[in-house]
């Protein structure tokens, strides 16, 4: 079935792999439309006009098109930018993608934007708060959003809920959909000491609508720790393919982007990436079309 | 304990106002020692500041190679302590840069940095203001005579005017094109210079310099002053030596913006909406 709808750009996102694009890449792209099942975009990017819109616009005609939100800030505990909201509403009617994604994070407070996905304290505070700023997001966009698990260094004293209840609540309360960003998972876990396998077990598989893949680096703190930073600059590493191979043992075959946002290789090394996720979906596509037949 | 409000507010003074003496320290919110929670909380810090470092350097390319990376870098610090970006949309942060420039005490000896970063915010504008159909001129050749001198227009989101006290636009160009003879052929004293910013047909950047008269009525016609009294402004402006010339020129303006797409809408003074 994959196969099938790669191409229905109307459609939805298909269980295949795709790349996130960037700037560097438009032309290339434009000029040879590799042949990737569908592209993400962030948001905040195709704010303004000229050149980079009109290229998207363009693009938009031939792939199927996710847009990935970083900047709505649905963790501060202040309302949600108004201006920001509509802008991206606005984005969403023009460019009607597939899917709409944001974080589980904030990055706002006092109206001003300090330029990182921050950590939440995990309380029920702050989980009345994501759930309310999801539902007005949702509200205003029309349509379901898909909300990402984020990487974190540091964990706050007064947090009382596992991050993976917290998003778990998240979406059972407001019905979204989660994405669920595998080497985020994995960052995070090394970082305080979870079980990467028992956070995917615990998130409700049927709410999973798309994984992100990105590299990740290490480094080691001025204490002697070694500190897992998320910082889209490489391959996935071996450790995250596996964790990668879990999750689709668990969710089945689901739509995975290839993300790479700091310094960004030649195209063809994304596609590659993408290729080797590919690999491992039609692997599980495959296992599951047995288990099928099997019942 | 720390509510989800007071968690961001001190969040936000670790990041940025670290020297200032935090009322509430998070160091002890966080889990861990509180030598450990200084560690991560700079980590937060360095994207933080990277991030905006990066946006700024995006947006003044040529004022960072006139200063050189680390002065820049620091100037951009500097900035950051006073002014945070209001919106995510980080194409947007900066519009206050050319004037922080031009109050920074260490980049006074060279004048014309504050000239050559308002340019580049301009440029700025005109490569990410927002897309706008321009306005169709046969909409004005349907208004009756008696209406015309009460038209107002309102300028593309990615038009800039600026009247600049040295010629930015020629040192802006030697610097991207990294053009050293051009750069030492530059004649600091021709200035002030007027140059209208834009984004044309093609989506390509436009730095274009007009006669100050022309460059006024200019600005007068995107303030949204109505057709009749910018004009006469403008013949107020130059006395009524060479009115015929005048006029010719202001016409001549006026057509080259209309046709250019320089206007996206009209309106009639007195409220009454075209």
């Amino acid at each position: 079935m994959s196969d099938i709808v790669s191409h229905e750009v109307d459609g939805p996102i298909p269980a295949r792999a795709g790349i996130g694009l960037r700037f560097a890449h438009h032309e290339q792209v434009l000029a040879t439309r590799p042949a990737i099942a569908w592209l993400e975009v962030h948001a905040e990017n195709f704010f303004g006009g000229g050149v980079p819109r009109r290229c998207l616009e363009t693009l938009r005609r031939d792939y199927p098109l996710s847009l990935h939100g970083v900047g709505l800030s649905l963790g501060s505990a202040e309302g949600l930018d108004a201006r920001q909201l509509a802008r991206l509403a606005q984005l969403v009617i023009e460019l009607d993608p597939a899917l709409v994604s944001e974080h589980l994070a904030w990055s706002v407070v006092d109206g001003r934007y300090l330029a990182d996905l921050l950590p939440l304290p995990m309380t029920e505070e702050a989980l009345a708060t994501v759930c309310r700023h999801v539902d007005e997001t949702q509200c205003m966009l029309r349509r379901r959003i898909l909300i990402e698990n984020p990487s974190t260094y540091l964990q706050f004293r007064h947090s009382s809920i596992p991050e993976w209840e917290f998003l778990a609540a998240v979406a059972q309360r407001t019905g979204c959909g989660i994405l669920c960003d595998v080497n985020n998972i994995f960052v995070s876990a090394s970082n305080h000491g979870w079980d990467p396998a028992s956070y995917l077990a615990a998130l409700p598989a049927e709410s999973i609508q798309e994984i992100h893949l990105a590299g990740h680096a290490t480094r080691t703190l001025a204490d002697g720790r070694m500190l897992r930073i998320d910082h889209h600059g490489s391959r996935v590493c071996d450790e995250v393919w596996s964790l990668y191979e879990a999750a689709l043992e668990r969710f089945g075959a689901v739509a995975t982007l290839i993300e790479w946002d700091t310094e960004l290789p030649p195209l063809e090394v994304l596609l590659d990436e993408a290729a080797q996720a590919q690999r491992r979906l039609e692997h599980a596509g495959s296992r599951r079309l047995c288990h099928a037949d099997a019942a | 304990m720390l509510t989800l409000l007071e968690t961001q507010r001190a969040m936000r003074r670790e990041l940025f106002e670290a020297s200032s003496g935090s009322p509430e320290q998070l160091g002890a919110w966080c889990a861990g020692d509180a030598t450990s929670a200084a560690l991560l909380l700079g980590v937060y810090r360095n994207t933080c500041v990277s991030v905006l470092l990066q946006a700024l350097r995006l947006s003044f390319p040529a004022l960072q190679r006139l200063v050189g990376e680390d002065f820049f870098a620091a100037a951009a610090r500097a900035y950051l302590d006073r002014e945070l970006p209001t919106s995510a949309c980080l194409d947007d942060f900066g519009a206050t840069f050319p004037r922080f420039i031009a109050g920074y005490a260490p980049a006074a000896s060279v004048s014309y940095l504050p000239a050559v970063a308002a340019l580049e915010w301009a440029v700025n504008r005109a490569l990410h203001a927002e897309d706008h159909l321009p306005l169709d001129p046969a909409r004005l050749l349907g208004l009756d005579g008696s209406a015309l001198p009460r038209v107002a227009f309102r300028a593309h989101p990615a038009l800039s005017l600026l009247e600049l006290d040295a010629p930015a636009d020629e040192i802006w160009r030697a610097v991207i094109d990294q053009d050293e003879p051009a750069m030492a052929a530059i004649d600091l004293a021709s200035a002030p210079v007027h140059l209208l910013v834009e984004r044309d047909g093609e989506q390509l950047v436009q730095v274009l310099r007009l006669r100050p008269r022309a460059w006024r009525l200019t600005e007068r016609l995107c303030a949204g002053v109505p057709l009749h009294a910018a004009l006469e402004a403008a013949r107020a402006d130059t006395g009524a030596a060479d009115a015929a010339a005048l006029d010719a020129e202001l016409n001549a303006a006026l057509a080259d913006h209309l046709l250019s797409g320089r206007f996206v809408d009209f309106w009639l003074q007195e409220g009454e909406k075209s």
